[in-house]
This record gives C-alpha cells, sequence and structure tokens, in this order.
C-alpha cells in the first residue's frame, strides 16, 4: 500500500505519536473536568455554585475538545498499515457514537433554550428536571467515551465480551 | 517481593485473562480516574489563577470529595496495573517520575483543602492570595508532569533512549 507522508513520518518519529498521545490526554482531562463538574453541579452537587459562574471556564472545554478532535484526526490518518485500522476498530465506531451523541445533547440543550435557563439557576438553585436529564446523559456518555477510547487497543478483548 | 506480586493469582488475572473486565477495563477505568482528577485540580487551579471568579472560592471544597473519588479509581486500578506487571513497571524511569509527582500533587490539593480552603479570612473575602496562586501553579505543574510521566510508560524503549538507558521496559 502506498504510504502518506503523514503515515512516514509518524512511523520514522516515535516521539510524534506519543506527544499527539499527551495532548490528547491533556484535552480530555480538561472535557472532563470541566463538563463533568458542570453536569454535577446541574444535578445538584455543589449548589453554593452559580451555573453561571462555570461559564467563563467553557472555552477551556472547548479548547480540550478542539486538541482532541485534531489529534484523534492525526490517529486515524496517520496509523498504519492505515486508517482502517481505527474505522473498522469496534470500539472506535462506538466511541464516535458516544461522540456524537453528545454532540447532540448538547445541542438540543443549547437549541432548546435549555442552556439559557440552566444559567439562570442561582447559588442554592435548582437546575430545571429536563437540564438534570441532559447534564446525566453527558455524564455517562463521556465516561463511555473514555471507556471505548482506552479499550480500542483491545478490540478483541471486546469482540469476545459481546460474542462477536 | 516483586516477583510474589506479579505471581498472585490476582496480578495473573489482571494480565492475562481473556475478560473484557480484566487488563483492559482496570485500564480504561484508570483513565476515567485521571480524567477526573487531572480535571478537577485544574479546575480548582484555573480558578485560583483568575478563571471563572464568579465560583465561590467556600465552595471550592466541596470538589475534593470528586477528586477523592477519581484518585479511588486511580489507587485501585492503578495497584492492579502495577501487580499485573509489578517488574517493569517497578524499574520504570517514567512510571516512577509519575509516582512521585502523583504524591507531589496530592499533598498540594490537601494543602489547598485543609489550610488554604480553610483560611476563611481572604476565601470568605474571595481574594485569591499570592499562596494560593503559588499552589495553583504548582498543582498544575505536579499534575501534568504526572500525566505526561503515566503516558510515557507505555513507551519505555523510546524513553530509555532519551536517558541513554538500555534494557528495563518491557
Amino acid at each position: 500500500m502506498q504510504q502518506t507522508a503523514l503515515q512516514i513520518y509518524v512511523s520514522s518519529n516515535d516521539w510524534v505519536w506519543a506527544l499527539w498521545q499527551i495532548i490528547h490526554f491533556v484535552g480530555m482531562s480538561l472535557v472532563v473536568g470541566i463538563v463533568g463538574t458542570l453536569d454535577l453541579r446541574i444535578l445538584g452537587l455543589f449548589k453554593n455554585i452559580p451555573i453561571a459562574a462555570f461559564r467563563p471556564l467553557v472555552p477551556w472545554a472547548v479548547v480540550g475538545f478542539v486538541c482532541n478532535l485534531v489529534t484523534g484526526i492525526f490517529f486515524v490518518a496517520g496509523k498504519l498499515p492505515g486508517p482502517s485500522y481505527y474505522t473498522e476498530n469496534l470500539s472506535f465506531r462506538l466511541k464516535m457514537l458516544f461522540v456524537l451523541l453528545a454532540a447532540g445533547n448538547l445541542i438540543i440543550f443549547q437549541l432548546t433554550g435549555l442552556e439559557r435557563r440552566v444559567y439562570a439557576t442561582a447559588a442554592g438553585g435548582n437546575a430545571p428536571a429536563t437540564a438534570k436529564a441532559v447534564a446525566a446523559f453527558s455524564l455517562v456518555a463521556w465516561m463511555l467515551i473514555i471507556f471505548f477510547g482506552r479499550i480500542m487497543q483491545y478490540n478483541d478483548t471486546l469482540l469476545m465480551f459481546l460474542g462477536l | 517481593m516483586l516477583d510474589y506480586l506479579q505471581n498472585l493469582a490476582l496480578a495473573n488475572w489482571v494480565r492475562s485473562s481473556p475478560s473484557l473486565f480484566a487488563y483492559s477495563s482496570v485500564l480504561a477505568a484508570h483513565a476515567v480516574g485521571l480524567g477526573i482528577v487531572v480535571g478537577l485540580n485544574t479546575l480548582v487551579a484555573l480558578r485560583l489563577l483568575g478563571v471563572a471568579p464568579g465560583i465561590p472560592l467556600t465552595a471550592l471544597r466541596q470538589l475534593y470529595g470528586v477528586i477523592w473519588v477519581g484518585f479511588g479509581i486511580n489507587l485501585v486500578s492503578g495497584l492492579l496495573l502495577f501487580i499485573a506487571e509489578a517488574h517493569t513497571m517497578a524499574t520504570m524511569a517514567a512510571f516512577l517520575v509519575k509516582m512521585l509527582f502523583v504524591v507531589f500533587g496530592m499533598i498540594v490539593a490537601e494543602l489547598l483543602k485543609h489550610f488554604y480552603f480553610t483560611d476563611v479570612a481572604s476565601v470568605q473575602a474571595g481574594v485569591v492570595t499570592r499562596v494560593g496562586r503559588n499552589l495553583a501553579i504548582i498543582s498544575l505543574v505536579c499534575w501534568y508532569i504526572a500525566l505526561i510521566a503515566g503516558r510515557l510508560t507505555a513507551y519505555p524503549d523510546m524513553v530509555n533512549g532519551w536517558l541513554h538507558l538500555t534494557g528495563g521496559g518491557s
């Protein structure tokens, strides 16, 4: 198979893959730390924090997500023998499914005006019940995204577990 | 001692069981715990460094409950991963550096929790003192060194090459 310049570069510089991995884990920590804490607040923990106070942290989570989108694309494009290593991997597909579901969840959160109502929740206040459902879904989705991300390397184990 | 750990039935199971709940899930749990511990410590540090000033300083103390849940997940999963490959890990430079900075990071977290956030005068007034900012920076340095070193445990040959060492890693 014809190798791309990126694949050749990655395979001849082992630090490149390690660096992308490090960036991917840093981005993951930013997303989970900020989105996860916001989700927990919406669910009713740390009630003495007004929810709008989390707002300035959101761009940091977005930066984390973009880091992971970019490094994630590099992983798929740079892997030998080719992108099929990922695209045919069930764990990868499940991870992407939950990334899309988390994105859809976020779009619902914003388009239905739920986000505005959530940010209006003062210290001590309760977020709307629908927002709690969205937050719970977000928490579960991000945990599964990490889980399937890490299990990709052991795809055969997952397939055997599922009897596939 | 390392032989003893590595030969435990539990170590054998983690290392070689084909079950999804053995090595792969323990590793996945370790990544979830990492996200919680590093992510929440980062959030606390960002607040102390001036991001999101609307979060009351007095409220940050509650986040340590969640940090400890993440740390608990990683202590248990980390011990399982360690005994599975005790010899390899105990002699790996990146692993030892990681352990050192995890300990430093937790000490800084405990200092913040028990001494800084209970320093009622400044915290109640919502003022971040120089001590608070310095601890935030030290916390970030510790956790990101621990994260980087932890990730590098997957590349022992590369790290040994940098350190001009031979052998060691798997």
